[in-house]
C-alpha cells in the first residue's frame, strides 16, 4: 500500500478545512502499522479514505494494486469503537455479513467463519445473538466479520476504546495473535500509545490542523508480542519518545 | 451475600458453568402484579354492580353490571353485534392495511431523499397536528355513507403515526452501521433493506401499536358522522333509545377489539424483534 501526498480538504461555510496534508506512506504486505495522534489530527479521515467511505481531495493512493477511490469495495475488513454487529442475526450470519453482501454464503464460507470464531474462542457462541456476549466478545466476533472475506487490508478505529482496560490488554493480545496468525496487513487508528506501541511494527504519528505525518517510529520487538513487553525500559522509552510529541503539540 | 442474587448476565466473557435455577419460593413481582391488578378489577366490577343501586342512580344514566351483561349476551342482539362488529373490523382492517403500507413505503422513499424529506416535514407536521377525525364530514360528503368514507378515515389516522414512528427509526440508526455496510461493498437496496429496515423495526412496532389505536378511533368516529352500519352506528342508535345498558354492551364489544388488537400487535412484535430485551 503507498499514499503519495495525499491530501484531503473539507469545503465549509467558514472556508477551507485542511484535514489531510501530503500524507506520504508506504506500508509493506503483512506489516502492522499504527497511526496515533490527538482528536482531530485526522487519523480518522486517514482510515475512511483507506476504506472507501470518503475520498481524497489530492495526491494519490494504491491499495492492494489498486488506485484509491475506485471501486474496490470488499478489498478492506473494518473494525470500529463499537462492535457494530446486527441484533437481529447471530453471531455466525454476522460474521458471514461481508460474504452474504455479495452472494450466498456456501459451505467453505461457514467453515471459514466457524475458524475464525474457534481462533477467538467464540465457536460455542457462533447461533447466540449479540446482546447474549459481553463486550469484549462481541468486539472479538467484529475482528472475525473483518477477517472473514479474506481482505487484503485490516483497518481498525479505536477498536478497544469502549471496553474496560483488563479486556483491553487481553484483546491487544489476541489482536496480535491473529495478525501473526492471518498474516494480514493491518492499520490501527488510535489515541493509546502502549497500545500502538505493543501492537504495530512501525507507528505513524500524526499532528492536528492540519493533519501530518511528524514521525515515524520503527517499534523492534520482533512480531510476537506479550504483556510482560509492557514492563520494559525499552517499551517505556518508545512511549516516552511518542508522547513528546503530543506534548509539543498541546504546548 | 451475592451468592444468593441470582445474575441473568449470561454475557460472562468466560463462560462458568451453568448453576441449576433455584425455585423461588416467594411469588415473582410480575406474579403480584398481576394479582394485584385482577383485585383491582374484581373490587371495580363489584362496585358497579352495587353502587348505582345504593346512591340511587336511574338505569338509564349508570345500569347496574347485570344489565350490562344481560344486555351483551343478549341472544337477539347477538346477530345486530356479530355485523356491526364485523362491519368496524372491516373499515379497521382495511383502513390499517392501506395506511400502514403507505406509512411504511413513504418513510423509506423520504429517507432516502433528504431534499423531498426537507419539502415534505413542515407539512407532516402541520398534517400531524389537525385533528384529524375533524375531517370525517368532509369524507362522508366526499365519499359517501358507505365503507369507503370510514376506510379512508382510518388511513389518514393509521398512516401519520408510522410514517413519523418509521422516519424516526431509519434516521436513528447508527452512522458506523451503516458505514459497516458501505465499506464491504453494500448496494443503497442491501442497506435499505437488510439494515435500515430491520434496525427500524422496533420504532416501526411503536408506530403500528399507535395506529391500531387510532384506527379504532377514527372508524368509530366516521360512523358516528354517518353510516349504515357497525358499531358506532348501534351504539347512537342505543342511545337515542336510551337503550343505557346496551351502549355500555357495545362499549365493552369496543374495547375488547381494541385490546385484542393491541394484544396481537405486541405479539407480533415479540415474534419479530427478537433481539428486544423486555
Amino acid at each position: 500500500m503507498e499514499l503519495d501526498r495525499l491530501d484531503k480538504v473539507y469545503q465549509t461555510r467558514t472556508g477551507d478545512v485542511v484535514a489531510l496534508d501530503g500524507i506520504t506512506l508506504a506500508i509493506a504486505e503483512g506489516e502492522f502499522v499504527a497511526v496515533v495522534g490527538p482528536s482531530g489530527c485526522g487519523k480518522t479521515t486517514l482510515l475512511k479514505i483507506l476504506a472507501n467511505l470518503e475520498q481524497h481531495t489530492g495526491g494519490t493512493g494504491i491499495l492492494g494494486g489498486k488506485e484509491l477511490g475506485g471501486n474496490r469495495s470488499g478489498d478492506v475488513g473494518m473494525v470500529f469503537q463499537k462492535a457494530t454487529l446486527l441484533p437481529w442475526l447471530d453471531i455466525l450470519a454476522n460474521v458471514l455479513l461481508p460474504v452474504t453482501l455479495k452472494r450466498r454464503p456456501t459451505a467453505r464460507d461457514r467453515a471459514a467463519a466457524l475458524g475464525l470464531l474457534e481462533m477467538v474462542g467464540l465457536d460455542d457462541f457462533a447461533h447466540k445473538r449479540p446482546h447474549e456476549l459481553s463486550g469484549g466478545m462481541q468486539q472479538r466476533a467484529a475482528i472475525c466479520r473483518a477477517l472473514v472475506h479474506e481482505p487484503s487490508l485490516l483497518l481498525m478505529d479505536e477498536p478497544f476504546g469502549a471496553l474496560d482496560a483488563m479486556t483491553r490488554d487481553q484483546l491487544n493480545v489476541e489482536v496480535n495473535r491473529i495478525w501473526r496468525e492471518t498474516h494480514k496487513t493491518a492499520v490501527l487508528i488510535t489515541h493509546s500509545i502502549p497500545e500502538a506501541v505493543f501492537l504495530a511494527e512501525r507507528v505513524i504519528v500524526m499532528s492536528p490542523r492540519p493533519g501530518r505525518i511528524v514521525e515515524e517510529i520503527t517499534i523492534p520487538f520482533g512480531k510476537e508480542r506479550t504483556l510482560e513487553l509492557m514492563g520494559t525500559p525499552e517499551f517505556a522509552a518508545l512511549s516516552a519518545q511518542i508522547r513528546r510529541h503530543f506534548e509539543v503539540m498541546a504546548a | 451475600m451475592t451468592t444468593t442474587s441470582e445474575s441473568t448476565d449470561t454475557a460472562l466473557d468466560t463462560p462458568t458453568t451453568l448453576k441449576p435455577p433455584k425455585r423461588n419460593r416467594t411469588r415473582s413481582p410480575r406474579r403480584r402484579q398481576l394479582i394485584a391488578t385482577l383485585s383491582v378489577l374484581a373490587a371495580l366490577l363489584v362496585a358497579w354492580q352495587y353502587l348505582p343501586q345504593m346512591l340511587e342512580t336511574p338505569s338509564y344514566v349508570v345500569p347496574v353490571l347485570s344489565d350490562v351483561l344481560a344486555a351483551l349476551f343478549d341472544p337477539a342482539a347477538l346477530p345486530r353485534y356479530l355485523d356491526a362488529a364485523a362491519a368496524t373490523m372491516t373499515e379497521v382492517g382495511l383502513g390499517l392495511a392501506i395506511g400502514v403500507s403507505l406509512g411504511l413505503v413513504l418513510a423509506v422513499t423520504l429517507s432516502q431523499l433528504p431534499t423531498l424529506y426537507g419539502i415534505v416535514f413542515p407539512y407532516i407536521v402541520a398534517i400531524e397536528s389537525i385533528p384529524k377525525v375533524a375531517i370525517a364530514p368532509l369524507f362522508v360528503i366526499w365519499f359517501g355513507f358507505g365503507l369507503a368514507s370510514k376506510v379512508v378515515v382510518v388511513v389518514l389516522l393509521a398512516f401519520f403515526p408510522v410514517l413519523v414512528n418509521t422516519i424516526h427509526g431509519l434516521r436513528s440508526v447508527d452512522r458506523d452501521l451503516v458505514d459497516l455496510f458501505r465499506v464491504n461493498g453494500a448496494t443503497p437496496m442491501q442497506i435499505r433493506m437488510r439494515l435500515l429496515v430491520p434496525a427500524a423495526l422496533p420504532q416501526i412496532f411503536s408506530g403500528l401499536e399507535l395506529a391500531v389505536a387510532a384506527a379504532m378511533i377514527g372508524a368509530i368516529v366516521a360512523e358516528f358522522v354517518g353510516a349504515q352500519r357497525g358499531l358506532g352506528v348501534l351504539i347512537l342508535q342505543a342511545q337515542g333509545r336510551m337503550e343505557t345498558p346496551a351502549v355500555f354492551a357495545l362499549l365493552i364489544i369496543l374495547s375488547s377489539l381494541g385490546i385484542a388488537l393491541n394484544v396481537l400487535v405486541r405479539l407480533l412484535r415479540r415474534l419479530v424483534v427478537t433481539w428486544e430485551q423486555h
